[in-house]
């Protein structure tokens, strides 16, 4: 599993959203959680961080930029193409995932979810990046 | 072969069968295809054959698919295509088959064909999958156990039936509307305390747009049933809605579904509203 000091970017345009991501990663142990309102914002979180970011858990749904638009730009840009990247959205269906899949996610995971849903998801993820 | 050697999704609804095929449909793979279609051309069901994820459909497909129709007609069912890609469509029309099959934009238009829709607003069949899904998001994300009252059917000029709305357009090829959850104050708050794991005594701007994410999540879990049995349903934005006595513009040019529900934590409705 990732360290639990792994800083992690939460992306969502809910607030309500923002904060039950946010408390199923406290709940799973991670201490270093920052949140972004939207694509564009949480961009300018990950330009600007002075210690990268090791892991982002994003909405696909939201308005001006993407969660899919966020995943695209992060591994087209050469600093930040590696940072594992799990999207989280409502839309359950296969072409979607697919598109998903085709940019780039490493795990999608479907809402409505519970801790072990997540904890699941990010197990699959860091060993992925392990290997 | 085995029937898992050719993907096809088979959805039961009442009087129908929806066969969902996928990928390239070849000549090669056809007889295979035929053999496990046997078991469902004979059930004395319409058959809406979905078309969405198929890449192309070639000629011999094409003349089965027409064999199948007419093996159906002698049952006196009907075969419709649904979700036909304009390719596949210009495709028929080259070969002069355009008219020989009946196309239809989604599962909702052919049910109409089939002559199985009577009350568009009393379909089963389109409403179940937003109660499955109200029970399930509750469920898993709240740990919220609500049970589904008697639906009924609500004038469109009365008031909100809550404190708080969560608000999604659905927009398909065919039909529009909206879907909306309505909770008095208190249950809505019972649920976001049980949902982010804190005490909230009033509504306030931190968990206010909670209301449109779990109508978010309940429409997505029932636009993918949906979708899967080709109604051809659009992603959307939800919004929210609150105050004592709010009113729904969206809901005012149709008739509304209301289904009321009851759970450990409080009353509240959801709501389908179908406009063309």
């Amino acid at each position: 599993m990732f360290d639990p000091k792994t800083r992690i970017l939460v992306v969502d345009d809910m607030m309500t959203m923002r904060k039950l991501v946010s408390k199923v990663c406290k709940e799973l142990g991670f201490t270093d959680i920052t949140e972004a309102a939207d694509g564009t914002i949480a961009w300018e979180a990950l330009s600007n961080a002075p210690s990268p970011f090791g892991l982002i858990i994003s909405d696909w749904n939201m308005p001006n930029c993407t969660g899919l638009d966020l995943l695209k730009r992060l591994r087209s840009d050469g600093r930040l193409a590696k940072t594992p990247f799990v999207l989280v959205t409502a839309e359950a269906e296969q072409h979607q995932v697919v598109e998903a899949m085709k940019a780039g996610v490493d795990q999608y995971i479907v809402k409505p979810f519970n801790q072990d849903d997540l904890k699941t998801k990010l197990e699959a993820v860091h060993k992925k990046y392990a290997a | 072969m085995s029937a898992a050697d050719y993907p096809c999704k088979v959805h039961t609804s009442e009087g129908f069968l929806t066969l969902q095929l996928f990928g390239v449909l070849h000549n090669d793979n056809l007889k295979g295809y035929e053999d496990v279609f046997s078991q469902y051309t004979t059930q004395q069901a319409h058959i809406a054959i979905n078309l969405e994820h198929a890449v192309s459909v070639s000629m011999g497909w094409w003349r089965w698919l027409l064999k199948v129709q007419t093996d159906l007609k002698a049952l006196q069912k009907k075969m419709c295509l649904i979700l036909v890609k304009p390719q596949m469509r210009n495709e028929l029309k080259k070969e002069g088959l355009d008219t020989a099959f009946t196309i239809c934009a989604n599962i909702r238009d052919a049910q109409t064909e089939f002559g199985l829709i009577k009350n568009k607003m009393l379909d089963t069949d389109f409403i179940n999958p937003f109660l499955d899904a109200t029970l399930h998001v509750l469920k898993v994300q709240s740990q919220v156990d609500a049970v589904a009252g008697k639906i009924f059917i609500k004038n469109p000029a009365t008031k909100g039936s809550g404190d708080i709305s969560g608000v999604i357009g659905v927009v398909s090829e065919t039909f529009n509307g909206c879907v909306v959850i309505s909770f008095p104050e208190k249950t809505f708050l019972n649920i976001i305390s049980k949902m982010l794991g804190e005490s909230y005594q009033e509504l306030t701007q931190d968990i206010i747009d909670g209301a449109g994410e779990i109508t978010n999540m309940i429409f997505g879990q029932a636009k993918a049933v949906l979708n899967d049995k080709g109604y051809g349903i659009q992603m959307a934005i939800p919004t929210v809605i609150s105050g004592k006595d709010h009113t729904i513009q969206s809901m005012s040019k149709g008739t509304v579904i209301s289904v009321p529900f009851s759970s450990n934590v409080g009353g509240f409705f959801v709501e389908i509203c179908i406009s063309k």
